[in-house]
């Protein structure tokens, strides 16, 4: 796994360039959501700031696979800025809560390869968090992707109603992370272990 | 009525239950809770002796034993509009998912007929994964809350992952037959109509090693149709409708 904080050092290197070219190919081609592209090729909005942190899986050949964005909740994030109303109380906030965002697959994948990279940045997020005192991810997610992070095995909890918001069903969400999950996730087979040796080159 | 408060104790409750006894109890409570007055939590197959699959039923007996003997897990109107959709709907809004059949018909009046009146159906489907559902029903006459379905799809979908993670303990981890990477590109492409030489064609691999890859492919599943292998692969997520259309 691969990981780089804030947008302007990740846009420096070309596998996270290419994670923000992924995400313009998921989100705004595929998923047609209306957020902003840059120079036509790179998916970047007001989130993608100073304080993001991004996850890449890579293949052997370093081509991007898989990637997740995470936010401080301290901060302006997804779910505190644009769709607070999903959760019945306050969006949790906090030093040990992260956001989860931007949770993309490469497109050119196979169902299968998608499985098993989804499977391996899942379990990155969740080594991220162990090794950062993280205690808890929060995020929105659309519901067919929510049913699937339900069946992870994890520890996840609505934080709200699911609403519906321009024909998408939508749920915000909080997973907690501790000792346990490692096997909660290895009981569900979801768990794949994330080299060390891949944490070091990344730093 | 329930709130939200509700829906997170069920699912508090749910992650720490150790057998399918207890989530039956637990289920019947909540459904009692929300005003329905049956519930079905499944997987659609018709396993009875089951590997891995889920089915905790409370539904009228007599439904239950004209289902089970007329095969309806895949007919079943009701489960074949859960195909077609994540979210859940009322049973009474099914002909905005399909198109009724006469039979289809036949089938709603007699759940009637048994004492199931309107219902709920959340959808459990997740790649990988054989289709599920966990429906929650009133008794004929009943009304249906409205207000109260966003609740009742959020408890669907915590039991039937609650069933779901039961079901893994009772069974080795390994489900259906698996196809290797090789294989599954194969089969991908028979689901497309290919014949085996226009597969080696497009794989860039020879014709014998392909009729050799299907070969194993359908002896891993023990059916010897080129059609039917297509069919049980789609059917446990090897492969998916995304890589026999594209993308």
């Amino acid at each position: 796994m691969h990981i780089a904080t804030g947008a302007a050092r990740a846009m420096e290197n070309r596998l996270f360039r290419s994670m923000f070219e992924e995400r313009k190919r998921v989100f705004v081609d595929l998923l047609r959501w209306d957020v902003p592209v840059l120079a036509g090729r790179y998916e970047i909005d007001q989130f993608d700031n100073g304080s993001a942190v991004y996850i890449v899986i890579a293949d052997a050949e370093g081509e991007h696979l898989a990637s997740a964005r995470l936010l401080p909740t301290t901060g302006d994030h997804i779910l505190g800025t644009i769709f607070p109303e999903l959760c019945e109380q306050a969006p949790p906030r906090g030093g040990a809560i992260l956001e989860i965002t931007r949770f993309c697959l490469a497109r050119r994948l196979r169902a299968r390869e998608r499985l098993e990279v989804r499977n391996r940045l899942v379990s990155a997020l969740v080594e991220y968090a162990l090794r950062n005192r993280i205690q808890s991810y929060t995020g929105v997610a659309e519901w067919p992707w929510f049913q699937q992070i339900l069946s992870f095995g994890w520890a996840c909890r609505p934080l709200g109603l699911p609403g519906s918001t321009s024909g998408r069903c939508l749920v915000a969400l909080q997973i907690d992370i501790d000792g346990r999950t490692r096997e909660q996730l290895q009981a569900s087979g979801i768990w794949c272990p994330v080299g060390l040796a891949e944490f070091a080159k990344a730093a | 009525m329930i709130g939200l408060g509700q829906v997170q104790d069920f699912c508090a409750v749910a992650e720490t239950i150790k057998d399918s006894r207890a989530l039956a109890s637990l289920m019947a409570e909540i459904t009692h809770e929300m005003g329905f007055r049956y519930f079905a939590l499944v997987h659609h197959i018709d396993l009875k002796p089951a590997a891995s699959s889920v089915h905790i039923v409370d539904y009228p007996p007599e439904w239950v034993e004209r289902f089970q003997a007329r095969r309806l897990y895949a007919s079943d109107p009701i489960h074949r509009a859960s195909h077609r959709t994540n979210i859940g709907f009322a049973w009474s809004a099914v002909q905005s998912l399909i198109t009724l059949s006469a039979a289809d018909r036949s089938i709603l009046a007699e759940a009637h007929d048994a004492g199931l009146g309107d219902g709920f159906t959340v959808p459990a489907h997740i790649p990988g994964e054989v289709n599920g559902s966990c429906s929650f029903a009133m008794g004929s006459g009943d009304v249906l809350d409205q207000r109260q379905l966003p609740l009742v799809q959020l408890i669907g979908s915590f039991a039937f992952e609650a069933a779901r993670r039961l079901s893994r303990q009772t069974q080795a981890p390994c489900h259906g037959p698996s196809l290797t990477e090789r294989q599954a590109e194969c089969v991908a492409l028979v689901a497309r109509g290919k014949t085996d030489w226009e597969i080696s064609q497009i794989l860039g691999i020879g014709q014998e090693t392909v009729i050799q890859h299907v070969k194993d492919a359908r002896d891993r599943y023990g059916v010897t149709k080129r059609t039917l292998l297509a069919i049980r692969a789609l059917f446990d997520g090897q492969i998916s409708f995304a890589d026999v259309f594209g993308r």
